[in-house]
């Protein structure tokens, strides 16, 4: 079981500090790489929240997630560690790649977490690839890839999807359809409404559901899994979203004005379901705002750790290669490690 | 030339080691499973894989779709995820169609995600021209692998190699891509019995000995010269070196050749910029410099595809004489 | 000019049922492929109406309508898309006060929200959606043909339409009143929260109230047709109370969704009269319409009850069949 299941009051409320977690990591992460302090580019999950959650809520502990460029809110949801996340994207040697591998990159495979991904459509195959030792093995697992909308126009997309249906393997392809691939709208880039309809084409079902509603994201996946699980093969799940952001922080966003995001925010996930366990009595106002300011200490605490961290050593550009050493890369360890040694004495 | 320690050998072609050493690693380890295009009940359409459909069953020998994106995608996310996928793809042309999947996920994985896993999945390909197989069938391509970083490439010359490297390959907790000759799979040679035989990574070996010049082959072209070798043996005493490993590459035993003959013959069938043969002759420079008694020599494909038509293929293909000749110029 | 307002919902036909039944997909290609048999029915009429079509994200209706048979002349008319409901609701308001019918592709879900706009504009609905009780499952060029003979007044509108009922249901909770209505049914589920809207699992539904009910439909109106089959034209409805087959002492087996059929155990069936009221209590549940949950629910008592006041809808077969006796589809 996953640390948090929504059939639960706990659980629920446990899905909402999630949901706060995540949006207080992305708007810090926003407001330090605006500043300057985060180096090279952060894809924002804001808005997105009850998806990354939804699915995580449905899953095991130790299922597998393959994530997309926009991975902050997975990792959370997945369980991984804000401190090391935020590490991580400061290019620290604690961070959960050692600083290898920055905000697109974040891993963590032994907590299930297969990568966020630079590629758009890299982790569908990553999950059928998963799917298949999971089967392979006899395990009781399933593994879920996320994708964008616009990665549903990529050709690996398919084939992974196709090879999971052929193979009749334990895999969940979660969309996220945040409405613009990039800069592009959903509508100039794809020829159909329901993207899940390309589910048709392989053989498996698809189904569209409320993205910003963790609830249906959750009931949505458990089916899912439940399917797979009976030996049914894989399914995909189309959750309709939104990112409030651009699509990285510094996009302009000239391709839709404000009112659109401001109609998108009425149903925001977080707001909408605190009011829902507000009304269930499962949450008050007050509790809500603690959560809330819980989540920004955890945030705080997560950047005050990876301002203070080490830079790694640069002797680590060296090392992960390989699972062994190679003379062609070694030599080089080698003089970067003589290389500061030899400074700081 | 067989490994020290290692006495019981037999006599297969290239093609029946591979098989032997995909036999051995599945009967080995239970976490290996091969897949690829027709290579279960069809036995591959070179036929290297043969029956071993028949020993290991479905859920082992697999067959695929015809999506190298797909499969070799999968094949990275399975080797992440604890189980060791041995890929063929059908011919080499072909990996153009699945480079993303090697290039950003299977070749990086490991280093992007500060070594948070393993990546155990072996690469078969095939490679060469030869058969009139026109130009989408017959190239050479393993200078792109080679070439990017976190991937490793062998390319056997001989039965022994062929068959120690596929199972130093599928042992490998990295990706490694196997590139066989197609058309030396019925080459003969003696290759050790012993299950635990393998050819470590990234060590050449030295096919024959000689102390005029030294001849780096790889794949189809190490026969070729050990031809050549021995018509000229009495006049010229050739060395004769195939690379087996070309990333990572065996400097020290080339450097070494170099030291004692002065000489070096590059001969390996990719084009020629830009690629192995450079490389060896780089590192040739870098090491041996002044042992170094004449220019180096390259032998290859000139930089055309490879084209249909016999006579046109010929032209291109490099050959032994094209290694007499290499080696003419310098001795 | 006779006038024909076409809707074709894009996002109909794609709910959780394709996951957990046998639900199938219609998707915007076969969507398009309908509203194009619309327009080339209408010309069995030699002046064939003029087709007026709600506009949509997915470019349905504008490749329908670039497709349209010369003799047709056909409008995009110039709404705004919100790509949701509001969509369907808009466009038969404009409809009601332009056109003689609507033609609707969709399934109960799209027919529900044209209901709530078309008031005595006569509607024809063909089934495109999941769940279809309401809508009739005909080919679309034979729905063009009788929206046709409809619109240009060649039959009686009232010998061939039927005023479809509604199911009204009012919640009374700590927090507020809620209101959901139905076409064929509302439905009350244990289950606590909207989540994927459909009712997918049987053993979740407490029981609801249905304006019409035949073993031929799907859902809460097929498991009361089993009891006792009622027409949609039949005036009131039906209210039915369920319970754990396993303690029941009376039970059905139907069809709760597409691919699912399920034994659901009968606490009690009672005829209602149009505006009778049954009463439910709900702790933690969902009331849903048309088998599809709307309306989150804690401590509530919900009123539902059958009413008059549905959509005029035509019937295809009725309409072409009297077209054809009064001469309409001959040219002499």
């Amino acid at each position: 079981m996953s640390d948090y299941t929504l059939d639960s009051a706990e659980g629920r409320v446990e899905a909402l500090r999630r949901m706060l977690t995540i949006r207080s990591f992305d708007e810090t992460a926003g407001e330090r790489f605006a500043d300057g302090e985060i180096p090279g580019f952060v894809h924002l999950y804001v808005g997105e929240e009850a998806v990354g959650v939804g699915t995580c809520a449905a899953l095991n502990d130790d299922d597998y997630i393959a994530s997309t460029h926009r991975g902050h809110g997975h990792c959370i949801a997945k369980g991984l560690n804000p401190k090391y996340m935020m590490a991580e994207l400061y290019g620290k040697a604690d961070g959960y790649c050692n600083g290898k591998g920055g905000s697109m990159h974040i891993a963590d495979v032994d907590a299930g977490m297969l990568g966020a991904n630079g590629i758009v459509g890299a982790g569908p195959p990553m999950a059928t690839g998963a799917a298949l030792s999971i089967d392979y093995q006899g395990r009781d697992q399933v593994a879920v890839g996320f994708l964008g909308d616009g990665a549903v126009a990529q050709g690996q997309v398919h084939e992974a999807v196709n090879l999971a249906s052929t193979w009749n393997l334990p895999a969940i392809f979660v969309i996220e359809n945040n409405r613009y691939g990039e800069g592009t709208p959903v509508e100039q880039q794809h020829n159909v409404d329901n993207l899940s309809d390309t589910a048709a084409a392989h053989g498996i079902p698809g189904v569209t559901v409320d993205g910003m509603d963790v609830t249906a994201v959750a009931e949505a996946v458990e089916e899912a899994r439940k399917r797979a699980r009976a030996g049914d093969g894989p399914t995909m799940i189309e959750a309709e979203t939104y990112r409030y952001r651009g699509h990285y922080e510094g996009d302009e966003q000239v391709y839709r004005d404000e009112d659109e995001v401001e109609r998108w925010r009425e149903q925001d996930p977080i707001a909408s379901f605190k009011e829902r366990l507000i009304d269930r009595g499962e949450l008050t106002e007050a509790v809500f705002e603690e959560m809330q300011a819980e989540a920004q200490a955890t945030i705080e605490n997560a950047l005050a750790y990876a301002k203070e961290a080490d830079d790694p050593h640069p002797s680590e550009a060296y090392e992960d290669m390989f699972g062994d050493s190679v003379p062609e890369i070694e030599r080089f360890a080698q003089q970067a490690t003589a290389r500061t040694d030899g400074g700081d004495h | 030339m067989a490994q020290a320690g290692i006495e019981q050998t037999e006599t297969m072609t290239v093609r029946e080691a591979i098989r032997q050493a995909l036999r051995e690693e599945l009967d080995r380890d239970d976490d290996v499973y091969m897949m690829g295009e027709d290579i279960g009940d069809m036995g591959g359409v070179l036929a290297v894989t043969g029956d071993l459909i028949d020993e290991f069953g479905e859920e082992r020998v697999r067959d695929t779709p015809i999506s190298e994106a797909g499969f070799v995608g999968a094949a990275t996310g399975a080797a992440a995820t604890g189980t060791r996928p041995v890929v063929e793809i059908m011919f080499s042309d072909f990996m153009g169609v699945s480079m993303e999947q090697t290039m950003n996920q299977m070749a990086k994985m490991r280093y992007m995600f500060g070594g948070k896993t393993e990546m155990p999945v072996t690469i078969r390909t095939t490679e060469g021209g030869g058969m009139g197989a026109a130009s989408q069938h017959s190239g050479t391509v393993h200078a792109w692998i080679a070439h990017f970083p976190g991937l490793k490439a062998v390319s056997p010359g001989t039965a022994e190699s062929a068959k120690g490297l596929t199972k130093a390959a599928i042992r490998s907790d990295d990706p490694v891509f196997v590139f066989e000759n197609k058309m030396i799979y019925e080459r003969q040679g003696e290759v050790p019995t012993d299950p635990e035989f393998t050819v470590p990574i990234g060590e050449a070996a030295v096919e024959r000995e000689g102390s005029d010049v030294t001849v780096l082959a790889t794949q189809r072209l190490v026969g070729d010269s050990l031809d050549v070798a021995e018509d000229l043996a009495g006049g010229t005493s050739v060395e004769v070196i195939d690379a087996r490993s070309l990333y990572p590459l065996d400097t020290d035993t080339i450097v070494e050749s170099v030291e004692k003959t002065g000489r070096l013959v590059v001969a390996d069938e990719s084009p020629l910029s830009y690629g192995i043969h450079a490389e060896v002759a780089t590192r040739a420079m870098e090491n041996a410099f002044f042992s170094l008694d004449a220019p180096i020599q390259r032998v290859g494909t000139p930089d055309t595809h490879i084209p249909f038509s016999p006579t046109l293929e010929d032209e291109v293909l490099p050959d032994g004489d094209d290694v007499r000749e290499a080696i003419g110029r310098i001795t | 000019m006779a006038r024909v307002g076409l809707v074709v919902n894009p996002g109909a036909g794609r709910d959780i049922r394709r996951l957990t039944g046998g639900a199938s997909v219609v998707d915007n290609r076969a969507k398009e492929r309908v509203a194009a048999c619309v327009l080339d029915g209408v010309t069995v009429l030699s002046e064939p109406p003029m087709v007026s079509i709600m506009p949509d994200r997915a470019g349905i209706a504008a490749a329908a309508a670039e497709n349209a048979p010369d003799t047709v002349t056909v409008e995009i008319l110039d709404l705004p898309v919100e790509g949701s409901a509001e969509d369907t609701r808009r466009a038969v308001a404009h409809f009601r006060e332009s056109a003689d019918v609507v033609v609707v592709l969709g399934g109960d879900g799209t027919t529900r929200d044209a209901a709530v706009e078309s008031g005595p504009m006569p509607v024809l609905a063909v089934s495109t959606g999941t769940n279809n009780v309401v809508p009739t499952p005909v080919d679309g060029t034979v729905a063009g043909a009788a929206a046709a003979v409809v619109a240009a007044g060649r039959v009686d509108t009232d010998a061939v339409t039927t005023r479809h009922g509604t199911v009204e249901a009012r919640a009374e909770t700590p927090t507020g009143e809620a209101t959901v209505t139905g076409l064929a049914s509302v439905e009350v589920s244990a289950r606590s929260f909207v989540g994927t809207r459909a009712l997918i699992d049987p053993a979740d539904l407490v029981g609801g109230v249905v304006s019409r009910a035949h073993p031929t439909e799907i859902g809460l109106s097929g498991a009361t047709g089993c009891l006792d089959p009622f027409g949609p034209e039949a005036a009131g409805g039906a209210a039915l109370r369920l319970r754990d087959p396993a303690t029941a002492s009376r039970t059905v087996r139907t069809a709760v969704a597409p691919g699912v059929t399920a034994t659901v155990g009968i606490e009690s069936h009672d005829r209602l009269a149009a505006g009778e009221t049954a009463r439910f209590d709900v702790a933690d549940g969902v009331v849903g319409a048309d088998g599809e949950r709307e309306q989150e629910l804690v401590d509530a008592t919900v009123d539902i009850t059958p009413r008059e006041n549905g959509p005029q809808l035509i019937d295809v077969r009725d309409a072409l069949d009297r077209a054809a006796r009064a001469g309409v589809l001959v040219r002499d």
